[in-house]
């Protein structure tokens, strides 16, 4: 079998005031190239923390995380990373922030700025260019964001909610974009969420995480044909499963 | 026509300032002539104004030679105060390590060390310039302190996904924009405190020329009021109109990015 991605027996716990705490037990999980993963849990069960590990922020305390056949043993621009937080320099304007890690990998200036208004353009932000975050709404960092993933062609796009703090409307918008660009750049996507809606529309496959200490307590199917319908009749009938299958994950906070 | 002209100041947008400047000299004079009446303790207006014409020769001089003290002591404790400041902000073992000395420095006016000053510099520029740069170092180092110490972990990590993995470029594409605001804050009190420092220093005999100098030297201890006054209010335009450049270039150019934030 060939994995994009493959988690292996993955525990982390962080060491704490008021001692260990255990956030994530023992996650198996594997991605197919291409794929678009949702994964979804309640706040605090450890996506966040997923992600860092792949991303290679943190390490795992046990078990292994595998990309391309390589063990992750750091950060590195070949998992690219759209934040849940607004992470934009906000002393950088837009093209800069997308230059920087391409001029950090020794990309000549012209080349630099090129790439980058490919993907400025990619994410629908032509003319915005020369604007400061400070000058820009919610939705068009998170824009910025992945477009200053995505240029640097990483092998996978790990998505951390990063529309979970932008208005509804703008939120369909985006999550219509995302899919857009996935077609046409064909990643391997992550994508951790807390809105069953979100997942079911974006999809190839989701992955229900439990409360902490998180474990992987499903993984489901979502084979709906593309483009998909919001208010299908298979689309309700997914979301209720997963609302069920987490509705039962939520009983366990109270 | 003319009279339209001088008449056209009370219409225009500063007409309440004017007005109200106008009425202080008023009642200053008022003060002066019918109420003090003594030269010595109150200078009036007009002798003021006199004085700046008798003294007119010597002020370029005494101004560069305070302004070349003043961006002595500035630079350094620019260059100095950044440097520090930065590493005790980057690196926590740097911090412990200098953080109690610091703080022992900082505690004593930087005017309790002109007899050192004195003693080690002798009476050349470096003895004010060195008054001046304990005055403005510490604004500067502990401003820039806060602004490497704070940097949001997200940009670190945002920048070590995009590729920076050496601690030299987290500090240079993270670190050092993101303290800039807080150092330029951090200069523009020290620009107050410095100026503050060069006439103390040279008033109190660490110098032998300056603004500072004259004021006291030359015109206090020859109880010449009217021009100490004229000096007095050359120092504070001084301190006024560098405080005003300064805003204007950083704020302006410096800091687009955060428009409007830096006013301390
Ligand atoms: N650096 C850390 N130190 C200690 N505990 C942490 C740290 N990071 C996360 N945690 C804990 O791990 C759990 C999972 O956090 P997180 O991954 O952010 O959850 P999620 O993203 O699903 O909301 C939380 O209980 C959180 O308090
Ligand atoms: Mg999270």
């Amino acid at each position: 079998m060939n994995h994009k991605l493959e988690l292996r027996n993955v525990i982390k716990t962080f060491n704490s005031e008021e001692g260990e705490i255990k956030a994530l037990e023992d996650i198996n999980l594997n991605v197919k190239p291409n794929e678009f993963l949702c994964i979804i849990g309640p706040s605090g069960c450890g996506k966040t923390t997923l992600l860092r590990l792949i991303a290679g922020l943190d390490l795992p305390s046990s078990g292994e995380i595998i990309l391309d056949g390589k063990e992750v043993k750091g950060p590195s621009p070949d998992r690219g990373m759209v934040f849940q937080e607004f992470s934009l320099f906000p002393w950088r304007t837009v093209i800069k922030n997308v230059t920087l890690g391409l001029k950090i990998r020794g990309i000549n200036e012209n080349e630099q700025y090129r790439i980058a208004n490919e993907y400025i353009e990619l994410v629908g932000l032509k003319g915005f260019e020369n604007c400061y975050p400070y000058e820009l709404s919610g939705g068009m960092k998170q824009r910025v964001a992945i477009a200053r993933a995505l240029a640097m062609d990483p092998s996978i796009l790990l998505m951390d909610e990063p529309f979970g703090s932008v208005d509804a409307q703008t939120r369909n918008v985006l999550q219509e974009e995302l899919l857009g660009i996935w077609k046409r750049t064909k990643k391997t996507v992550l994508f951790v969420t807390h809105s069953v809606d979100e997942a079911v529309y974006l999809a190839d496959r989701v992955a229900v995480m439990s409360t902490r200490p998180g474990r992987i307590v499903e993984c489901m199917d979502i084979d709906i044909a593309r483009p998909r319908k919001r208010t299908s009749v298979e689309a309700n009938e997914i979301r209720e499963m997963l609302l069920m299958r987490l509705g039962s994950e939520y009983q366990k906070i109270r | 026509m003319k009279r339209n002209n001088w008449l056209s100041l009370l219409e225009g947008k500063y007409r309440v300032e004017i007005i109200s400047l106008c009425v202080i000299i008023v009642i200053w004079g008022l003060l002066a002539d019918f109420v003090v009446k003594e030269l010595y303790k109150l200078p009036g207006p007009i002798s003021v104004f006199y004085a700046f014409y008798k003294v007119r020769e010597v002020i370029p001089l005494d101004i560069a030679v305070s302004l070349l003290h003043f961006s002595m002591g500035l630079a350094a404790g620019a260059v100095v105060g950044i440097t520090i400041g930065g590493l005790m902000g980057w690196f926590r073992v740097i911090d412990r390590a200098i953080d109690p000395l610091i703080e022992i420095v900082r505690a004593i006016p930087p005017i309790a060390w002109i007899p050192f000053a004195i003693m080690w510099l002798k009476l050349t520029h470096y003895s004010a310039g060195f008054i001046v740069f304990l005055g403005a170092v510490f604004p500067i180092l502990v401003n820039t302190y806060a602004g490497f110490r704070g940097v949001d972990k997200v940009y670190i990590d945002a920048a070590k996904v995009l590729g920076c993995d050496k601690g030299k470029d987290l500090i240079k594409y993270v670190a050092i924009p993101h303290s800039i605001p807080y150092t330029a804050a951090g200069t523009r009190i020290a620009i107050g405190i410095g100026w503050m420092c060069v006439v103390a220093a040279e008033m109190l005999g660490a110098s032998n020329a300056g603004l500072g100098y004259r004021l006291w030297s030359r015109f206090y201890l020859l109880h010449m009021m009217d021009r100490l006054v004229a000096y007095m209010i050359i120092i504070g335009l001084i301190a006024l109109i560098m405080d005003r450049i300064f805003r204007y270039f950083v704020e302006g150019k410096i800091l687009k990015w955060k428009k409007g934030t830096v006013a301390v």
